[in-house]
């Protein structure tokens, strides 16, 4: 038999059987392990049951609500971990010159390599989810609360998932060359725009007035897992229904209705970023050296990528942690940086960064020789981004959105927040802007923060001190976000312009009043509320969550007690301990609306003070107080301090009453 | 046939091989020779496909060797460091190369099993760096192989087995054509199984010959000049010589039968030519490339 005709029979293809057996054989440890944790679950779901734990005793309804909760919440985190190892297994012939040249000897063509070990790959991913699954489905059924509609989304969305982390860590496993490298990359690279932005913001909040280091999530799309477990979700939608307990007591209760997937497409998207990442994984092969076993990046155009990466965040989480240290008394302590130091400390260790990645290239120490221009490089761009920063050469500190330029703008000011949305609060959008310019004109003046610490002779702090946040969501759905902590004072507050001014006049309209409560706003419902009750001695306290109709009667009383002036207005400077009772009332809205980016849950604390006849008259009505046990938060601060000083005499309630 | 037409590798701006061409007649037993650093294995890696040439050719049977799985399938190689899974056994690996090779003999792998008596149930990890060699060279040979690649491939071998291995690796070229291109600093041991040589330094192919021509080319003379006459004579084309009392020993580039004629000028008193070893032959055709047993006193 010539070889012409030996070498046409099935073994020379695109996929080996052979090797995606081995593949599973060899690695059985890891999915065998991974199928057992999975199976423990069904199991003590299965035994639960079977002992009559009414908790497991669900409403097939539940059980869907139940794997939707596990695939939005629980699945990208397992699938982010366990993909990696899946990938070290199965691409680790990769990484060691011995074993790369041995399957690359044999006569199979790296697209078949390729299929084999990827197939491979994804069976082991798979495995553990079949079984766990396979189990609990067994577990359903033998129960009656097996539901298929919900079983067929979940191992949609399980297979989507596992797809997705499979093929992207697949995908860095073309790009390093070194077994250990890969999951520091692959880790790196999933959370590199969230850690970017979170830093960036951070450095930007040590030069900006108003900039606060936080994550908008506007870069979560190139953080798969953050943008599964912020976007992906289950709506749930109950009935309230008047139950009779056993010994006779009505109550409340919620039963579920509906359950649906939030944003399932997401899954789908990333199934097909996978598909690419899988494609362009396959490319990398195919162009890949063998010799390149044993290097961190294997792929010569991504070097200096990495080099002057690992030298860039070097310099931003080094240089930053380095000023912490040598300049600061603490870290984040709400102070401004001196922009020479932190170059200084940047450019130090941003070129620790540039040499580190330059020897992890070369494998080897030396250098040196001949690198003074990219380590000049580094220096050069740690000074100039300080530079840009400290002298906000970017406006970002300046940045007020004209009107008409957002959609909405969101409030947080005096411990509320409001909504207000262009069309609708124009006049108002009119005054938090030239708020928002007022602040910004003295950003000089807040770039100072030793008025925090500043005190009058007798110890009092010279300044009142509030929190304003202002979000404005632009026309292109980005948000633009402000921090302030503004110092206030009596005298400033009467001055005609200043920010305090604005302040006072924006907040204590009655408009803005009935906005905190969103009253004549159809768009939200009151869902519920809670209230606690303190008293002096502890032993009265007592807490209570509202359902929506008793929340919504405490709100329309609420609402009266707006009309009647009795409620609403933000008072500065005093700090409300003796004229506000000690309950903490809270009202939580929903809010429906299609395509929209205002929050869909919003929550009110409602200072309740003597004067609120309406609210009080309702909460006495529906039995949450009574109008005789109700203490000021005064007078619980006195009886605890006179606690503290004579702990061998406490202080009779009935006196405190009196 | 195998053929590399002006190969060129380079690692990081070294030139691993710089311009190397070789040819490799079919059914031949082709020795590769050279210093440590030559380029020896990484032509044999390019050859078995794990390397891809950055210019020039590497064929075998006139087709590009890089992933070419249909001609790969013809080819065995057994590197010098092989590899095999770290949990496998003897029987584990034959099932692997079984799977990729369609024309892997099980007939002759239970043949060469009575052969090197190893227990298939053993853990390859478990044997000796021999026996593993063993292993290598008993799949590789149950893979029916119209070409065989060996790096360094008896390195390790007791005598009985080097013996062994290098009668069934003749066995297959006798029989089968099979064509071998061998790499090893063995030169006695490639002096008995190699009819082509081929000599490499510094990522070149100094020479290739059949063994017969190479010792045809170069000739090794025992000559006793007349009296008075104690130097060789300036205008010989010597590659080396040495004396020991009045006999000098003379390496020269050319056949035994022109240097007899170049040196009867003299009227030697005893001229007496005698065939080179394929070690000798190495060590003076790279003494020419500057490498050479440096007399170093330390």
């Amino acid at each position: 038999m010539n070889w012409e005709v030996r070498t046409m029979r099935s073994k020379i293809s695109f996929f080996n059987g052979t090797l995606f057996r081995k593949n599973l054989t060899r690695f059985w440890p890891l999915w065998g392990g991974a199928s057992f944790l999975g199976a423990l679950f069904p199991l003590a779901l299965w035994l639960n049951i079977s002992r009559g734990d009414s908790f497991y005793q669900r409403t097939p309804l539940e059980y869907t609500s139940a794997y939707y909760s596990i695939l939005t919440e629980i699945v990208p985190i397992i699938c982010l971990l366990y993909a990696i190892l899946c990938a070290m297994a199965v691409w680790s012939y990769l990484y060691n010159a011995r074993s790369v040249g041995m399957l690359h000897t044999l006569p199979i063509r790296r697209e078949g390599l390729f299929a084999a070990n990827f197939l491979s790959g994804m069976a082991m991913m798979l495995i553990p989810y079949a079984v766990t699954g396979a189990l609990c489905v067994l577990v359903s059924v033998l129960y009656g609360n097996f539901e298929p509609a919900g079983l067929f989304t979940t191992i949609l969305g399980v297979l989507g998932l596992s797809f997705f982390y499979f093929a992207s860590a697949t995908c860095v496993a073309f790009v390093t060359g070194n077994l250990l490298a890969l999951p520091v990359l692959y880790f790196l690279l999933h959370f590199l725009a969230a850690a970017l932005e979170w830093i960036l913001t951070e450095l930007a909040s040590c030069f900006l007035v108003g900039v606060n280091a936080f994550y908008t999530g506007a870069s979560d799309v190139l953080s798969p897992t953050i943008h599964f477990l912020r976007h992906l979700g289950v709506d749930r939608t109950y009935e309230e229904v008047e139950r009779i307990s056993s010994n006779g007591y009505h109550y409340t209760d919620s039963v579920l209705t509906a359950v649906r997937l939030e944003n399932f497409w997401i899954i789908g998207v990333y199934a097909l970023v996978g598909a690419a990442l899988a494609a362009i994984a396959l490319a990398l092969y195919r162009r890949r050296r063998s010799e390149s076993a044993g290097d961190v990046v294997a792929v010569g155009w991504m070097k200096p990528l990495f080099r002057y990466g690992l030298a860039a965040t070097a310099a931003l989480v080094g240089g930053r942690a380095l000023y912490a240290l040598f300049w600061e008394d603490s870290f984040q302590n709400g102070s401004y940086a001196e922009a020479l130091p932190m170059a200084v400390c940047m450019a130090v260790a941003g070129v620790i960064g540039y040499y580190i990645a330059s020897m992890l290239l070369a494998k080897s120490l030396k250098v040196f020789r001949g690198s003074w221009i990219g380590a000049g490089a580094v220096l050069v761009a740690c000074a100039a981004l300080c530079a840009v920063l400290r002298f906000d050469l970017l406006g970002i500190e300046s940045r007020v959105p004209e009107a008409g330029t957002f959609t909405d703008v969101r409030l947080y000011a005096a411990d509320n927040s409001y909504t207000l949305c262009t069309g609708e609060d124009d006049a108002l959008i009119s005054d938090v802007l030239a708020l928002h310019r007022a602040v910004i004109h003295e950003a000089e003046r807040l770039r100072d923060t030793s008025w925090r610490h500043e005190t009058t002779e007798d110890g009092k702090l010279l300044y009142a001190r509030t929190y304003m946040t202002l979000t404005y969501t632009l026309e292109n759905g980005r948000e633009v976000r402000r921090s302030y902590d503004l110092p206030l004072t009596k005298e400033r507050m009467a001055e005609e312009g200043t920010y305090e001014q604005l302040l006072d006049q924006l907040v204590n309209q009655q408009v803005m009043k009935e906005k905190r409560l969103h009253l004549n706003d159809s768009r939200y419902t009151v869902s519920g509320g809670s209230l606690w009750r303190y008293t002096p001695d502890g032993a009265g306290d007592e807490g209570f969550d509202l359902n929506s109709r008793e929340a919504k009667t405490i709100l329309e009383a609420v609402g009266q007690d707006v009309q009647s002036g009795n409620w609403g207005d933000v008072t500065w400077f005093d700090s409300d301990r003796d004229s506000a009772y000690a309950l903490e009332l809270s009202l939580y809205f929903d809010r429906r609306e299609e395509n929209s980016r205002v929050p869909a849950s919003d929550q009110i604390s409602i200072t309740v003070r003597p004067k609120m006849v309406h609210t009080l008259d309702c909460l006495d009505a529906l039995g949450l107080i009574d109008r005789n046990e109700l203490f000021t938060w005064g007078q619980l601060d006195a009886y605890n301090d006179a606690e503290v000083q004579y702990t061998e005499m406490a202080v009779p309630v009935e006196e405190m009453k009196r | 046939m195998i053929e590399v037409k002006s190969a060129v590798k380079r690692f990081d701006g070294f030139a691993a091989l710089d311009g190397a061409s070789l040819t490799v007649p079919a059914g031949s037993v082709y020795g590769l020779v050279g210093p440590n650093g030559a380029g020896k294995s990484t032509v044999i890696r390019c050859l078995t496909g794990v390397y891809r040439q950055d210019e020039g050719a590497v064929q075998i049977g006139g087709a590009d060797v890089w992933e070419n799985a249909a001609l790969k399938a013809r080819v065995a190689a057994i590197p010098d460091d092989w590899y095999y899974f770290l949990q496998a056994t003897v029987r584990d690996m034959m099932r692997f190369y079984r799977g990729f090779y369609p024309s892997f003999s099980m007939e002759r792998y239970e043949k060469l099993k009575e052969v090197f008596s190893i227990d298939e149930k053993k853990t390859i990890r478990r044997l000796s760096k021999g026996m593993q060699k063993q292993v290598a060279f008993w799949l590789a040979l149950s893979c029916m192989p119209d070409y065989l690649i060996l790096d360094e491939p008896v390195d390790g071998l007791d005598p009985v087995m080097r013996r062994q291995v290098w009668s069934l690796v003749m066995g297959d070229v006798a029989q089968r054509g099979t064509t071998v291109l061998v790499s090893s600093h063995n030169l006695r041991e490639l002096e008995d199984v190699c009819d082509h040589v081929g000599i490499m330094d510094h990522g070149k192919v100094l020479l290739e010959r059949s063994l017969a021509q190479l010792q045809d080319n170069m000739v090794k003379l025992q000559v006793v000049f007349p009296d008075g006459m104690t130097e060789v004579p300036a205008e010989l084309p010597v590659l080396h010589a040495s004396r020991i009392g009045r006999i000098h020993t003379l390496i020269m580039r050319m056949n035994a039968e022109e240097a007899t004629a170049k040196l009867s000028t003299y009227n030697p008193l005893l001229v007496d030519a005698v065939p080179l070893t394929l070690e000798e032959i190495f060590i003076y055709e790279l003494g020419g490339a500057d490498y050479a047993v440096k007399d170093i006193v330390l």
